[in-house]
């Protein structure tokens, strides 16, 4: 029995290193010169030398980028908990046909498939003046995340007991009062899983801002990624450690909201 | 009377709670479909203003047109094997990491990590290590391998390789949480009654793993066959076509080839193939499922 366990601790362990294996790399590149990459290409550096950082820092606009990502991420992922949490909560306690209906309209919005709508939505964007900016960003990912985030947010609610809102309702509150106090302070739990899986969702999109934000100043990390990479094919060293900057700031949430993140996914795994 | 005043006011606070998301839900999913099924009948470029009505004739066009049928196949292709790949990956990770094994949450994040990372960087990244990093590893070995992304035969599967080690992490937890959820004494009482660890994982695990089985097949299926990021950054549909999958080759049609009415009617087509599939499979799947 114990040797079975060494046996499969070793298994996982060589998995581990070959799913590590490309980072390492991406790693051991942005921390050469390209002379010591081409001398011996997996010797370790002979010193901590981070001057591709510095100059990936200084010609890559990776501080705009950030700010950009940043911005994007923060106002969406808001502005869908707000909705979908309004939405969810009237679908949930509302509970006639129509309520069904809409329900029902938001789930089948999920199988629509992006480039179905892309090109026509890029159309409506440019006559709304929603492109380069922001804002007409924010707005998409709003109606694409409001679909899974109903779903969320109705399935919750629902297993919220009526008990309190009714008597809250009898001592004379009313239907706004009792989201507000009684029920938004109850959803923190599936708010949680809205939150991160929105994030990394919007954090590494690729394609809307590719057709959104033509604009070299509104470029998000993974754009701006994905034109540097264009552009310094011939310095890797360098596009590696852009690379790695642009890795750091989503690691580091993933790292710190792991615990959410993994109740997120079990908990959209039910709900499916 | 007064009951009915209030449960009229109580209902157009729903209706009102509801205007905000079915507003964004019209303009993100609602109009573009509309307006697109419109374009799919027409000749239009993208940018003239002008629009000529031609029937089903992108449609026609469209089934007849080979590069299509091509398109459609790699991509089946790539999502058929990636479904297949990472689901039996995914498992067997969760069977592992769901025994007591030492550092099982270090694993865990090990083999979720790639997950996060965006579609740009993992194909950077392991465009590098095909064409760099792994020619000279095994040079040390005394093999000689080329990029698989550079040749037509090999190009689909270096890009569901790159989709397998992204493609883990989520239905990995899903196992993880599925098999959290079988009662401790079930699989007991088998090993009881003599069954062996297979006989275990054959008749008493998979089966009541059916509901993550079914939605991990879904979600990865459904993904995989709208693959675009990782396509477009690596290999952009070549070498050739030998990787040219739907969505590239909608994008290409209606961005860079100025015929938007025929790319909006392949998209069409790709919106009907996908809505057959979810069904089917669901359906499928829920037939096989075991109520505890």
């Amino acid at each position: 029995m114990k040797g079975t366990r060494i046996i499969v601790l070793g298994v996982v362990a060589l998995m581990a290193i070959v799913f590590l294996f490309p980072l390492y790399v991406a790693l051991l590149m942005a921390l050469k010169t390209a002379k010591q990459s081409f001398d011996s290409f997996y010797a370790l550096p002979p010193s901590l030398n981070f001057s591709n950082f510095v100059h990936a820092w200084e010609t890559s606009k990776y501080p705009t980028a950030l700010t950009n990502s940043l911005i994007i991420t923060l106002l969406s992922v808001t502005l869908i908990i707000v909705v979908s949490a309004l939405s969810g909560y009237a679908v949930a306690r509302g509970n006639k046909p129509f309520y069904n209906f809409v329900f029902l309209l938001f789930l089948s919005g999920i199988m629509v498939p992006f480039q179905v709508t892309m090109l026509p939505l890029y159309k409506l964007g440019k006559s709304l003046h929603l492109i380069n900016n922001h804002w007409g960003i924010m707005l998409i990912y709003g109606g694409f995340g409001v679909q899974t985030g109903v779903l969320f947010f109705t399935g919750f609610v629902r297993g919220i007991s009526r008990e309190i809102e009714e008597a809250a309702r009898i001592d004379g509150c009313s239907t706004p009062g009792i989201f507000v106090r009684i029920v938004m302070p109850l959803l923190k739990p599936v708010t949680a899983t809205v939150f991160v899986l929105n994030v990394l969702y919007i954090w590494n999109d690729f394609l809307i801002p590719l057709l959104y934000l033509q604009d070299k100043h509104y470029r998000t990390i993974p754009l701006q990624q994905y034109f540097f990479f264009g552009q310094y094919s011939s310095d890797l060293n360098l596009a590696f450690a852009y690379a790695v900057m642009g890795m750091i700031p989503i690691v580091v949430f993933f790292l710190f909201m792991q615990r959410f993140i993994i109740k997120g996914i079990a908990a959209g795994a039910i709900k499916g | 009377m007064e009951l009915l005043k209030r449960t009229i006011r109580r209902e157009f606070w729903y209706v009102l709670f509801l205007i905000p998301g079915v507003l964004l839900f019209t303009l993100a999913v609602i109009v573009p479909l509309i307006t697109g099924g419109r374009y799919s009948f027409t000749n239009w470029d993208g940018i003239s203003r002008k629009l000529t009505y031609i029937g089903w004739d992108n449609y026609v066009h469209a089934v007849r047109d080979p590069d299509m049928w091509t398109a459609l196949g790699n991509t089946f292709k790539y999502a058929i094997i990636l479904t297949i790949l990472v689901n039996i990956l995914a498992l067997l990770f969760a069977l592992l990491l769901d025994s007591y094994l030492p550092l099982k949450n270090l694993f865990r994040t090990v083999f979720f990590l790639p997950s996060i990372i965006s579609v740009v960087l993992a194909g950077f990244v392991w465009s590098y290590n095909y064409s760099q990093g792994f020619p000279k590893l095994l040079a040390y070995f005394g093999l000689d391998v080329t990029s698989p992304l550079g040749n037509p035969d090999y190009a689909l599967f270096g890009l569901i390789v790159i989709a397998v080690w992204q493609g883990i992490g989520s239905p990995m937890i899903i196992y993880i949480a599925g098999l959290q959820g079988i009662p401790g004494e079930l699989l007991e009482s088998a090993r009881i009654d003599g069954a062996g660890a297979f006989h275990v994982l054959r008749n008493v695990t998979l089966p009541l793993l059916a509901p993550s089985i079914t939605i991990n097949m879904l979600l990865v299926l459904t993904g995989s066959l709208k693959v675009f990021d990782l396509v477009l950054v690596t290999t952009n549909g070549g070498p050739g076509f030998a990787t040219e999958v739907i969505t590239t080759f909608v994008y290409k049609t209606a961005f860079s080839s100025f015929k938007a009415g025929y790319g909006m009617a392949l998209s069409m087509i790709f919106f009907v193939i996908l809505v057959i599939v979810t069904v089917v499979q669901v359906s499928i799947f829920r037939k096989r499922e075991v109520d505890l």
